[in-house]
């Protein structure tokens, strides 16, 4: 077990660095010259441009800079915006918190949901539950979560006036329940869709294991039908759903762009949207490499996960 | 019903409804067990041996609906025999599940799915062990466990208990699941096609150790399977099936000297002799088996039977009794005509 973890945790530092680097290469030859927008249209001569290049370090060899960048994020500093001159630290790192809180809660809910209804439902296959989580499945997978967004909008903040439209308390001086009421409706948006799944897959994953022989074999012994299910149905299934809700965590945080905007949301989605349509590529490249680091994270994380449930997993030499 | 009769089953049937068709799976099948001894139930893929099975314990999904005259088994675990119905007892409601383990067990056809794969041996083999017996510590019933792999020939029982069912070969995987079974010290062990998956040699030895753990300990087997030689090895009363009906049923040296039913005959003719005359032709029985919504009416041989009449065609065929104990459906019977 160990020297499987071990070996994981390496090779995921090493794919970090890979992409690292990709990612550094491929926006360092996107044609934008920083210098530019830098020095702004009124200020550009070619000799300002040559000063301020050599000022920022930009004539060193690519690996070179590649290393500085490194260097330069593991002691905290990410840089600058070109675009609008923030420090990325304090405009983007400093925003993670509040995307964090609506995507780990709706992960969360949809988890607890999705797997909850997924279970009843193949428990009591093509029951009332089972049709009605079904349908609800299916919607939540056909629907984008900005859709979901608009709509409960115009529910529950428009006809009803029940819950606020946009924006975020912040954390502080005061309580749960204050902040509580703008959380909801960006939560439900971007949780519906991924409960939907959840709960597809979850259903799916059991049906298929509760007509496994060993599972006729467990009934055999006599023992109760619910620990049929927990011990040996769910926990064969819970590998697939596993993988799936973990991957299922990136695409949240992408799906937290679209929603973030709608509702205000004062988190990295907007930041990212800002920063793209102002070609600012700094802010871009940082964003793209910590969703990189994010996923391989959740890889990681996968892999570990497939070894605590699954012996064949663990012990494989 | 006499003492010796531990399961009794009569006129036992089994509709299985898929997309709203309902099939006749198993048809008025009636046999009975006799204690300490074997009953084979012996027939082609798909003739309904292992879904009868499945029905006389319950163990079976929800699109199954099942019915019988009765199906009796009586215990004899402490002093007076005590009788149950299993046909009335809901499937896996209490009094049923406390008969499955400590009064019939089955092992199934296949070690290598038997077995869940996330949890150790020992723990597999203890679950039925800690289920049944209320009270008991984990540490005992591990204990149990390990005498039980001793005794069933596995080597390194020790270490084998703490291992996962992937590190075994097929054959250990099936001691295991025979473990499974003894563990609770059932009367009936129903064997379903139990050396199927495994090779002749290691087919031999699992079945010289269910005989052996018979004789020791007087346990009623029912083997289903295909294989005649391991019939005329291991059985004492045959019930041959075809289409859902047995159609021939009675003591062992009956069915293999005097095969009544063109069914059996043709069964017992197929069957490969080592050092078979070499120019001789290997007979098998002419056709395929029909699709079982297909049959309606009359025998349901009829149509690969080289004897068939026009009043094979109609109706249900009545069972027959050849000789004492020695039933067969079939007209040809009736009129007295042997072979």
């Amino acid at each position: 077990m160990a020297k499987y973890v071990a070996k994981r945790l390496l090779l995921t530092l090493v794919m970090i660095i890979i992409i690292s680097f990709a990612i550094f290469v491929a926006l360092n030859n996107t044609g934008v010259d920083p210098i530019s927008f830098k020095l702004g249209l009124d200020n550009y001569t070619p000799e300002a441009a040559a000063e301020l290049r050599e000022k920022l370090g930009l004539n060193a060899p690519l690996v070179v800079r590649y290393l500085r960048w490194w260097k330069d994020m593991l002691s905290g500093n990410f840089g600058y915006s070109i675009a609008h001159g923030y420090s990325i630290r304090s405009g983007l790192i400093a925003k993670w918190p509040a995307t964090l809180e609506i995507s780990l809660t709706a992960m969360i809910v949809s988890t607890v949901i999705g797997i909850g209804i997924g279970m009843l439902s193949a428990i009591w296959q093509n029951s009332i539950v089972d049709y009605l989580g079904r349908m609800i499945a299916a919607i939540g997978n056909s629907v984008p979560e900005y859709f979901f967004a608009l709509i409960l909008i115009q529910l529950f903040s428009v006809r009803l006036q029940l819950l606020p439209t946009s924006g975020r308390v912040p954390a502080g001086a005061v309580t749960f329940w204050d902040r509580l009421p703008n959380l909801i409706l960006p939560v439900a948006a971007l949780a519906i869709p991924m409960c939907g799944n959840l709960m597809r897959y979850t259903r799916n994953t059991m049906l298929d294991v509760a007509n496994q022989e060993y599972v006729k074999l467990a009934r055999s012994k006599g023992i109760p039908e619910w620990k049929v299910y927990i011990k040996h149905v769910f926990r064969n299934s819970m590998r697939p759903v596993v993988t799936v809700l973990l991957f299922r965590m990136t695409l949240l945080l992408g799906g937290s762009v679209a929603v973030e905007t709608i509702f205000s949301w004062p988190g990295v989605g907007q930041v990212l949207t800002q920063a793209i349509t102002a070609s600012d590529y700094s802010v871009v490249m940082l964003y793209t490499l910590m969703m990189a680091v994010l996923m391989l994270t959740i890889s990681f994380l996968v892999d570990l996960f497939a070894a605590l449930l699954d012996p064949r997993v663990r012990l494989d030499k | 019903m006499s003492d010796e009769i531990i399961l009794d089953v009569k006129n036992l049937s089994t509709v299985i409804t898929t997309d709203r068709v309902p099939v006749r799976i198993v048809k008025d099948v009636s046999f009975q067990l006799r204690r300490g001894r074997t009953l084979a139930i012996v027939g082609e893929s798909g003739c309904g041996k292992s879904v009868t099975m499945q029905s006389v314990v319950k163990l079976v999904s929800r699109n199954y609906h099942i019915t019988a005259d009765h199906v009796l088994y009586r215990s004899f675990r402490s002093g007076a025999p005590k009788e149950y119905r299993l046909d009335k007892l809901a499937p896996y409601g209490r009094v049923m599940r406390s008969l499955r383990g400590p009064e019939i067990s089955m092992v199934f056809q296949d070690p290598m799915m038997s077995l869940n794969p996330v949890y150790k041996i020992g723990d597999q083999v203890i679950e039925g062990l800690l289920q049944h017996n209320p009270g008991m510590k984990k540490r005992e019933a591990w204990a149990r466990a390990l005498e039980m792999l001793k005794k069933l020939g596995i080597p390194a029982a020790e270490q084998r208990i703490n291992e996962y069912p992937h590190q075994m070969s097929g054959g250990m995987k099936q001691r295991i699941v025979i473990a499974i079974a003894m563990i609770c010290d059932p009367q009936i062990i129903i064997a379903d096609e139990p050396t199927t998956a495994l090779d002749v040699t290691i087919q031999s030895q699992i079945m010289e150790l269910m005989k052996q753990l018979q004789t020791e300990d007087r346990k009623s087997i029912i083997l289903i399977t295909h294989n005649m030689g391991l019939v005329a090895e291991m059985a004492d009363d045959v019930a041959v099936m075809y289409m859902g009906r047995v159609v021939e049923a009675g003591p062992i040296q009956a069915i293999f000297e005097n095969p009544l039913h063109p069914y059996t005959q043709g069964l017992l003719k197929s069957v490969p002799v080592l050092g078979m005359a070499r120019d001789k032709p290997l007979i098998a029985i002419p056709g395929s088996t029909p699709n079982p919504a297909d049959l309606t009416e009359g025998c349901e041989f009829a149509g690969r039977c080289p004897y068939c009449e026009a009043a094979c065609l109609r109706g249900v065929i009545p069972s027959f009794e050849a000789e004492p104990g020695h039933q067969v459906r079939c007209l040809r019977s009736a009129h007295g005509e042997v072979n």
